[in-house]
């Protein structure tokens, strides 16, 4: 309409009106972020949001429902599964941190643990938390926060477990359980110090026999004692009297 | 947590960080993210140069992380009563404060 006006009072070509009136501007849909129309800003500032006074903190107190919330799902139960096997099977169960390893890192982690029988297993925080606290491990729980790996193996191989983790910076060891007795970083340095089962038990034998070897020692003192002197004496006999027989043989001769 | 701010972490002006911890206490939760964050590859890779160490004690003692920049300065945060994103947000303004210092002066 405002074209069709612009045409009657505009004869002639180049002429502006000294007053323009904005009857359309842009359309609906634009490129460009619209301004909003006076009446539509003033109801939005009306009509904003006021959220209600919370008289608790939410973060305060832990919600109900989202307790009544947890229920296994087959996933869960399949891994919580998984996991109890894992504990029963393996004797030593360690627990490490891992930051930043590549994709490529893991690969070579994994290849060399697999050489030494140990597993490197991924389970979920929660699914560990919840099945720890139902299981005798439950003071491993602190263990599982941030992104963890299990380091599952049936043999105790822990020197060759730190040898591999010393390579790779990133991996922080935090505790295992070895034998379903829970070391810390320390117990497990001193354990893998530990000589073998053989030399441990040869060196407990002898220790406890020591008394009974010194006491048998003790009672055999005397006539040993007197058995030596013998011998001693008769050595000392026998190369007078040969000493005798050659210089007699000599004069004979 | 820390998701919006990662990728403008830059670790340029930092030296080491260094992260004491002991995994069974309760206190440790911010520490151990705070090692997550800062120990991920993206990060790290800003800095090549920057060590991460962290250290597993079980002597009942507080986690610590110990930053030494590359001017000498010491940020010494111990992180038992602090939250993880504090941490990440505190040494993240150091770290875009030595930037922006250090990128003048070498402009200049």
């Amino acid at each position: 309409m405002a074209a069709t006006l612009c045409l009657k009072l505009l004869p002639k070509q180049g002429w502006l009106p000294l007053a323009q009136h904005v009857r359309h501007g842009s359309k609906a849909v634009t490129r460009h972020r619209k301004p909003m129309h006076i009446l539509k800003q003033k109801l939005m500032a009306v009509t904003e949001y006021i959220p209600p006074v919370r008289v608790i903190p939410p973060g305060a107190y832990e919600s109900q429902t989202k307790q009544a919330r947890e229920q296994d799902t087959a996933f869960t139960l399949l891994l919580k599964r998984n996991l109890k096997n894992l504990f029963q099977e393996s004797k030593m169960i360690a627990v490490v941190q891992n930051n930043a390893s590549t994709a490529e890192d893991m690969m070579i982690l994994k290849n060399r643990l697999h050489k030494h029988g140990i597993n490197v297993k991924f389970f979920p925080n929660q699914v560990a938390l919840h099945f720890l606290k139902g299981s005798i491990y439950s003071n491993m729980a602190p263990l599982f926060i941030g992104p963890t790996v299990l380091f599952v193996s049936k043999e105790p191989k822990v020197s060759e477990m730190l040898k591999t983790l010393r390579s790779s910076p990133q991996m922080t060891l935090l505790g295992a359980c070895i034998d379903n007795t829970l070391l810390s970083v320390e117990g497990i340095v001193n354990y893998s110090k530990l000589p073998t089962m053989a030399v441990v038990q040869g060196q407990l034998v002898s220790g406890l026999t020591m008394l009974t070897s010194h006491t048998s020692s003790m009672l055999q003192h005397h006539p040993a004692h007197l058995s030596a002197l013998l011998q001693q004496h008769i050595k000392q006999q026998s190369p007078d009297s040969s000493v005798e027989a050659a210089p007699a043989v000599e004069k004979a001769t | 947590m820390a998701a919006s701010r990662k990728a403008s972490m830059v670790l340029k002006a930092v030296k080491k960080i260094s992260v004491h911890f002991c995994p069974f206490e309760s206190n440790v939760r911010s520490t151990r993210e705070f090692l997550a964050a800062v120990g991920s590859g993206k990060v790290r890779s800003t800095n090549i140069n920057c060590e991460v160490v962290s250290t597993v004690k079980h002597d009942n003692s507080e986690p610590v992380v110990d930053v030494t920049f590359v001017d000498g300065e010491r940020l010494v945060m111990k992180g038992a009563h602090l939250t993880g994103f504090e941490m990440l947000s505190a040494f993240q303004s150091r770290c875009t404060a030595k930037d922006t210092q250090g990128k003048p002066a070498a402009k200049k």
